[in-house]
């Protein structure tokens, strides 16, 4: 009996893996299971063991490589500094929580948060000066390596400036010479714009020669030594910590929520207070304005704290978009992609459309987006309406959804929707072109079938001809998906719409010492993500296969 | 007394210039709860003759016609069995004769929507496997979850397209029972095209041969008078049973020999013989090639 029932768990377990489509974890299961072992380790050091090595490989390979390469912003990273900044980026978005719930803090968690604060500043101020003080240790040290490096090319490159500065001086002497000759009528002017030339072309040498050691001294100043790097690194880390617990300082004491409450209740109070026993108009206007503004205060008064952009908001951002670019695109390709595969004259009419529209670069459709959407939100986009209206804290929030309103969390915005039909203008091609594909490949016999059964003409729609075609359908929204997300960093790059593709864009913008490696971790960000909304789909297509579903890998 | 007729039928495709005569002169008729075999080679256009039956295809000249009025259009009333089942995958035995109910007798209630499902479901023995999808089936059993499917609609007239060729000997004889036993329960009209001898003896009163096409007509019929029930295991002993046998395997091997003999006339093979293009000299010859005799030099 006992037998019995872990072959069931074993076989719900083997089936959840191959319809999730990780057959690799097939082996593991079966061998847990008891079930053939030898054959078992076998798969799994075939299928599992080798191709961890083989990654495990390339990341060493990486390791070892990727410090040889000096470019304009530095070593490549190396996977531990990937991982670093994945570890800041964390730290990040957990410096903006804390800020978050000082602002929220009320009475005695209030003060119990403000010590702690006040306690860990002093503590974290002296680690800060000690690492400052290495770092600039490091710095001289490194600077007087890179001067020791530099000295012999300077020993060359100074010279060289002087004899050129001296050449310079000499051609322009030989130039006011030639002058008073040609005037003189001694020379033609012909020889004098021959002596132009070959001064140009001297100078020209000149200064590729002083290019040459100028760029050898650079790529050395702009390559310091790793510890003089990692030093700096380090004091910054612990200044931004720092900087960090004194902002909540600041926040518990003074941003707080309740303590500016309290306070604008006293003033409206005090003002109250002086509006009673007042009898001067002058004052009792200016007290009954302030009043009221206080009050006004008090309603709006922002339940929000406003955190700055994290990695997480953006990825939640980018997802967001792509979503709503991919549902616009599936709105559209599905019904039309219908009506093609059954008319074979719309299927005509919207061929040249398809072919000329669909190899269209993403950057361009946003571009275009930009101007033609662009012009529903003018003059300002920032402050037209829809998006107030969608971004105000009622709107859409409901009780369920604890963050209260999703859009306003999102902070949707023209930019937003411009990268959304991007997505959707790349992304309905697949979709639309499968979605034709498998309505005009339907079995004969099933439209036989409704043919003797006399259906109407949405029956058909509905019972047979939609459920034949969906495996092709969620094969192209599955294409599509992927598109999507390819084109929406682009987009969100260019249009710069909050998302992973605007962190990314930043960061290269932004150049500081942990640049690099943010954008590779946003790549790696990309590439997951992206590997899992496809999963998603294959899971999706599977589901409504009717076939045993094993033409989709 | 003739319930499906069909008169002076052809069917013809292509281009008035290079035109192809698929069926020509077809004159059949069939009496109400008449039990018909047309028997053919693959290829003379057996499915053709029984589309313009089901009105999936309309003929080009003459007209086929069901109780006097003609069959315009396919309808639940001719029941047509496909070739390969054609079940819709997506749904399960049960639900695919539901599809089939639910529309032709929208009036019915869900409960005795239900009953009927059930009963068709029974009746060809697949209650065990009605919440099956098709490709969880054997072959057997989807053609029986077709025939359900097609008896549900109730038709007047029940059309097999070659309904046992698919399936394996063993499955084949059960099949040929269950649907025996169904209509001698209901009767009804049946035409039904096979290939196999055997199995139209056993079960038609009458069997039509059709000629090779193309231009393939219906020839002389022969009728089965073998009472009923026949029993498949002294069958074959049967005077009658062995003599329509040999009957119509000669005629058919006739008619098949006539028609390959036809071809032969046309075509005749061009006399080639294979000649050995390898290059005499050694300098061109492939690495791995084994050398030439010198005589061929």
């Amino acid at each position: 009996m006992a037998e019995e029932t872990k072959d069931k768990i074993k076989y719900k377990l083997l089936k959840f893996i191959d319809l999730s489509g990780f057959k690799v974890f097939d082996p593991p299961v079966r061998l847990a299971f008891g079930e053939d072992p030898k054959k078992q380790t076998s798969e799994i050091g075939k299928f599992i063991i080798l191709p961890i090595l083989f990654v495990s490989l390339c990341l060493l390979s990486w390791h070892l490589i990727a410090p040889t390469h000096k470019t304009k912003s530095g070593a490549v990273p190396t996977p531990g500094k990937i991982l670093n900044a994945y570890g800041n980026n964390i730290r990040l978005s957990e410096r903006e929580e804390e800020k978050e719930d000082d602002f929220l803090a009320t009475g005695q968690e209030r003060r119990d948060r403000l010590t702690l604060v006040e306690k860990a500043i002093p503590e974290l101020e002296a680690e800060a000066a000690r690492l400052q003080k290495l770092s600039v240790e490091a710095q001289k040290q490194g600077g007087k390596s890179i001067n020791d490096k530099i000295a012999p090319l300077k020993a060359k490159l100074d010279p060289l400036k002087a004899k050129h500065k001296a050449a310079k001086a000499a051609r322009k002497a030989a130039v006011a010479n030639m002058a008073a000759t040609v005037a003189a009528k001694k020379a033609t002017p012909e020889d004098s714009i021959k002596l132009a030339i070959a001064h140009a072309e001297q100078a020209e040498a000149e200064s590729e020669a002083e290019k040459i050691l100028n760029d050898k001294v650079n790529a050395i100043r702009n390559n310091p030594p790793e510890s003089m790097n990692d030093a700096k690194i380090a004091a910054n880390s612990a200044a931004d910590e720092v900087q960090h617990f004194k902002k909540r300082f600041d926040v518990l004491t003074k941003e707080n929520k309740e303590i500016k409450r309290t306070a604008l209740l006293a003033k409206i109070a005090e003002d109250e207070a002086v509006l009673a026993s007042s009898s001067d108009p002058v004052v009792i206007a200016s007290k009954t304005k302030s009043i009221s503004t206080n009050r006004k205060k008090l309603e709006k008064e922002d339940q929000k704290f406003a955190k700055n952009k994290t990695l997480g908001f953006q990825t939640i951002r980018s997802l967001a978009t792509v979503f709503v670019g991919f549902l616009i695109a599936a709105a559209v390709a599905i019904p039309v992609g219908i009506m093609c595969g059954l008319n074979k004259i719309v299927m005509a009419c919207l061929t040249p459309i398809i072919s000329i529209f669909r190899p269209v670069s993403p950057v361009v459709w946003l571009l275009i987006f930009q101007i033609v959407v662009g012009a529903f939100f003018l003059p300002d986009p920032a402050s037209h309406p829809l998006f107030t209206t969608l971004n105000q804290n009622e709107f859409f929030a409901s009780s369920w959804l604890e963050f209260g309103n999703p859009l306003a969390y999102l902070q949707t915005d023209a930019a937003m929707i411009f990268s959304a039909c991007t997505v959707a203008m790349c992304a309905l091609w697949p979709a639309l072109v499968n979605t034709a594909l498998g309505v005009s490949a339907i079995d004969r016999d099933h439209l036989n079938v409704a043919r003797v059964l006399k259906l109407g003409f949405w029956a058909r729609l509905f019972k047979i001809i939609i459920p034949s075609s969906l495996p092709l359908v969620f094969a192209g929204l599955r294409i599509s998906l992927g598109v999507g997300w390819m084109v929406l960093i682009a987009a969100e790059a260019l249009s710069s719409s909050d998302g992973l593709g605007k962190y990314v864009w930043d960061e290269y913008q932004n150049g500081s010492s942990q640049s690099f490696a943010n954008i590779i971790l946003a790549c790696f960000i990309v590439g997951i993500i992206g590997f899992f909304l496809d999963r998603i789909m294959i899971v999706l297509q599977r589901l409504v296969s009717f076939d045993d579903g094993s033409s989709t890998a | 007394m003739s319930y499906l007729e069909i008169e002076n039928a052809s069917v013809s495709f292509g281009p008035v210039s290079n035109r192809t005569h698929v069926l020509s002169d077809i004159n059949l008729s069939v009496n109400k709860n008449e039990f018909i075999a047309v028997i053919g080679f693959s290829g003379a256009g057996k499915s053709t003759l029984i589309s313009l039956m089901a009105g999936l295809q309309t003929p080009t000249t003459g007209e086929i016609r069901m109780d006097g009025k003609p069959i315009r259009e396919p309808g639940p009333n001719l029941g047509m069995m496909f070739q390969n089942y054609s079940l819709l995958p997506w749904l399960t035995v049960s639900e695919n004769i539901h599809i089939a109910v639910k529309t032709v007798f929208p009036t019915l209630s869900k409960t005795e929507i239900k009953e009927k499902i059930a009963h068709y479901v029974d009746m060809v023995k697949l209650s065990h496997a009605s919440d099956k999808l098709p490709h969880e089936l054997s072959g057997g059993m989807r053609q029986r979850a077709s025939l359900a499917r097609t008896l549900s609609l109730d038709p007047k007239v029940l059309l097999l397209d070659e309904p046992l060729s698919a399936l394996d000997a063993l499955t084949r004889s059960e099949l040929q029972d269950q649907i025996l036993n169904i209509w001698e329960k209901e009767k009804r009209t049946v035409v039904m095209i096979t290939n196999d001898v055997d199995e139209a003896l056993l079960m038609t009163d009458r069997i039509v041969p059709l000629t090779m096409g193309p231009e393939a007509t219906l020839a002389e019929p022969y009728l089965v008078e073998i009472e009923r029930p026949r029993d498949r295991q002294t069958l074959n002993d049967h005077p009658e049973f062995k003599r329509l046998k040999v009957e119509i395997t000669n005629y058919m091997m006739a008619i098949n020999k006539g028609s390959k003999v036809n071809q032969h006339e046309i075509t005749s093979m061009p006399d080639v013989r294979p000649r050995d293009f390898s290059l005499p000299s050694a300098r061109i010859r492939l690495k791995n090639k084994t050398r030439q005799p010198a005589s061929t030099a």
